[in-house]
């Protein structure tokens, strides 16, 4: 176990972390100012977006400019305390990066890139009450948020939606019951 | 040159432009009178005013998430719409009321009313529920039964365009039908179970106001299930679509949009409404209309307000109110958060377009010796739809190129039901003006006093279990039920504020939707329902709107108005 993840490990326990300790201050400051910030992580967030769906046979989450769909939803749709949750986890995962891989996340490489996530990714799984209360009290976690909003993104652009996904504008009949052919895609709109 | 008076005048003045207020246009105009449309909104015109019908998902910037201040500004409203839609109702910050108790008041003002967002689930009442007043003894006893409906059904249903199928129910009387949206393979599994598990119900095809074929000046459905966009193709009634056209076309329409209704006006000598006081929204300019009939249909909530607000040395209560029971008596279904399942089978199959239709378990409780005896009285219905998981409703594991193929193929089956029962008419439950506050018209703004009866509650607990228990016993995983229930007002259907009945004293309208006290006006939006049912309510409204119709303009060509 590295050391970040025996401290994360304590800090679930505890429920306080040190981004939680800055984000209090975002919370009962002026929280307006602080909006306007994730633009300045557009790099950051593609990158990241693009490790959740990568570019394959399809395009990935940064060729559909994801970051932007989850930029503008941060920065217009969430509460003051899910917006700092967000912020506090951009910087989090910069920190880890720098102490685990001595860089930053764009300069790691895939599998690097691929290891820090899954392992963010481990510690939301969970659908247990402990958590939803916690999600209730404090909002939802980064990573949450960001593979929410990455799937959310991603289905709903363009290239996700037409792409990975089939898309009919305008169906014109409806066929009730169809057989499933080799490959079928699922319907990107419902 | 015309004084003003006469510019203003008109042979019928219509209050609303929803649902009941485009049916009485449309039959008053084609009858023959000069008619006044007054829509307190602004104007939405047939096809070009859907302003979001063609976007793709991603010609909207935040999905279909509303923003922290679009949501900020619509505290009640927003449990009902979304970024695509949201243009179609109002901005609570602009439109408030008060909430003695919880109760939701959505609303669309803009000329169509809710009838461009309506769910367009249609569903007569039957002789059951005509009588059931008088059986039972809460409320009173409606003045009319399923008889004096049925051709005004037919008549409406032809002109509307209702898909569904006949299944010669007692208790859900069949109708004039376009054929059916069919059943994909989910639903008819659920369909197949139903029956073979149960003596007292059926699953049936959800009866909709969707063309499943095209009518004249009205194109088919296309199938994109995004009705409350508004549908450029006129594949669902609304006012817009529909009744609102034909008015126009008559030759006898003028419409007012932006026009907010302060009163009805009576003439203590003539003993008859004279005509209606406006204010501009806008301007705030005060005007009046005048005409020899008058028809309400501004929805249950808001008619009602205009009557208390309508006061004269002859009804100092408000106007019509001398039952007292004006405002009174409101209704809404009692729905309950609703029961999922998925369903591990049926793989192979899938569907091609979308369907806006539903699935429907019509009232299986009380209907005669041989259901089950519950522990409430009088009963409800469950409507569900079945689909295949997509990225909106699939769990999802982990990240990279497994999360993609998980997204890239068709889930699990999965069915959700919700049901809608009937509420009690109860004397309590009621709307009223708070005289202290106003509204930036400086009209009093409304209080709503609503709570659920224990008949509406054990209803509640009853719908959840039989969901669960027909969705398990159909093979159904992972069945749960949200168990909070939505606060009443959440279907949509406030009704009761201005009931029909036989007796002056305990009613507000005659079984012509006539008020009792001053027989120019007609009232034929939700306020008249005397009981409520457990059917989605507004063919019913329309029904009862043609008929009082042509029941108001014989009176009008015979000068008896």
């Amino acid at each position: 176990m590295n050391r970040r993840k025996a401290i994360g490990g304590l800090f679930a326990i505890t429920g306080i972390g040190i981004a939680s300790f800055t984000g209090f201050k975002f919370f009962y400051g002026n929280s307006k100012a602080y909006r306007g910030q994730l633009q300045n992580y557009a790099t950051l967030i593609a990158e990241l977006a693009d490790v959740i769906i990568p570019p394959t046979d399809t395009p990935g989450a940064k060729e559909a400019n994801v970051h932007e769909y989850i930029i503008g939803f941060m920065e217009s749709c969430v509460s003051n305390k899910e917006y700092t949750n967000f912020l506090n986890g951009l910087n989090d995962l910069q920190e880890t990066c720098l102490s685990d891989y001595n860089t930053h996340f764009a300069a790691c490489t895939t599998e690097q890139k691929i290891v820090i996530l899954e392992d963010l990714n481990s510690n939301v799984d969970s659908n247990s009450l402990l958590s939803k209360i916690d999600k209730k009290i404090r909002g939802r976690s980064f990573f949450t948020m960001l593979k929410s909003l990455t799937i959310e993104g991603y289905c709903s652009s363009e290239l996700g939606a037409t792409q990975l996904l089939a898309y009919q504008p305008i169906p014109a009949s409806y066929k009730a019951i169809t057989k499933m052919e080799r490959n079928q895609k699922a319907w990107a709109t419902s | 040159m015309m004084n003003k008076t006469a510019i203003n005048t008109f042979d019928a003045i219509v209050v609303g432009s929803g649902i009941s207020g485009g049916w009485a246009a449309k039959e008053l105009t084609e009858g023959g009178l000069k008619t006044l449309v007054l829509e307190r909104g602004r104007t939405v015109e047939h096809i070009k005013d859907y302003t979001t019908a063609f976007k793709n998902p991603w010609d909207f910037k935040h999905g279909t998430h509303l923003t922290k201040e679009e949501l900020e500004e619509r505290p009640i409203q927003s449990s009902h719409c979304d970024a695509t839609d949201k243009h179609f109702y109002v901005k609570d910050s602009e439109h408030p009321y008060i909430q003695e108790k919880p109760f939701k008041w959505i609303r669309g003002y803009q000329v169509g009313g809710r009838s461009l967002t309506w769910g367009r689930q249609s569903y007569r009442f039957s002789e059951m529920d005509f009588e059931a007043n008088e059986a039972d003894g809460h409320g009173v006893d409606w003045p009319i039964r399923y008889a004096d409906l049925k051709e005004w059904y037919d008549y409406v249903e032809e002109y509307v365009g209702i898909s569904g199928t006949s299944e010669a129910l007692p208790h859900l009387p069949d109708g004039v039908f376009l054929p059916p949206i069919p059943m994909n393979a989910i639903e008819k599994h659920l369909k197949e179970s139903v029956s073979k598990h149960y003596q007292d119900r059926v699953l049936i095809n959800g009866r909709v106001a969707n063309l499943t074929e095209k009518k004249e000046g009205r194109g088919q459905c296309m199938y994109r299930n995004l009705c409350s966009r508004g549908c450029p193709f006129g594949g669902y009634f609304s006012s817009n679509s529909s009744t609102l056209l034909d008015a126009y076309n008559s030759g006898n329409l003028t419409l007012r949009e932006n026009a907010v209704v302060k009163e009805v006006i009576y003439d203590d000598e003539t003993k008859k409404a004279v005509g209606v006081k406006i204010l501009d929204a806008i301007t705030k300019e005060e005007n009046t209309y005048y005409a020899k009939i008058i028809f309400l249909n501004a929805s249950a909530i808001a008619t009602a307000s205009i009557l208390l607000n309508s006061v004269s040395p002859s009804f100092p209560n408000g106007l019509g109110n001398s039952s007292l029971q004006v405002g009174h008596n409101l209704m809404d279904h009692v729905v309950n958060e609703g029961t999922y399942g998925t369903y591990n089978g049926l793989l192979d199959k899938y569907y091609e377009g979308r369907s806006p239709g539903t699935i429907y378990i019509p009232r299986f409780q009380n209907l005669n010796g041989n259901t089950e005896k519950t522990d409430f009285i009088r009963g409800y219905g469950i409507q569900g739809k079945g689909k295949r998981e997509n990225w909106e409703s699939k769990a999802t594991e982990g990240i990279g190129v497994t999360l993609k193929a998980q997204l890239e193929t068709p889930g699990k089956w999965r069915i959700s039901l919700g049901g809608r029962g009937e509420v009690l008419p109860n004397y309590e439950n009621k709307i009223s003006l708070d005289l202290q506050n106003r509204d930036q018209w400086g009209l009093s703004l409304v209080k709503v006093h609503f709570e659920y009866g224990a008949n509406d509650l054990a209803m509640m607990e009853h719908m959840t279990k039989a969901s669960e228990d027909i969705l398990l016993k159909a093979g159904f995983e992972n069945v749960g039920s949200y168990r909070n229930s939505p606060p009443p007002g959440s279907a949509v259907h406030e009704m009761g504020t201005a009931r029909m009945g036989n007796d002056p004293k305990t009613s507000v309208l005659n079984k012509y939707n006539q008020m009792h006290d001053v027989k120019n006006v007609f009232i034929t939006d939700g306020s008249c329902m005397t009981s409520s049912g457990c059917q989605n309510p507004s063919l019913t409204y329309m029904a009862l709107t043609a008929r009082a119709c042509q029941y108001a303009i014989r009176q009008f060509k015979t000068n008896l108005l």
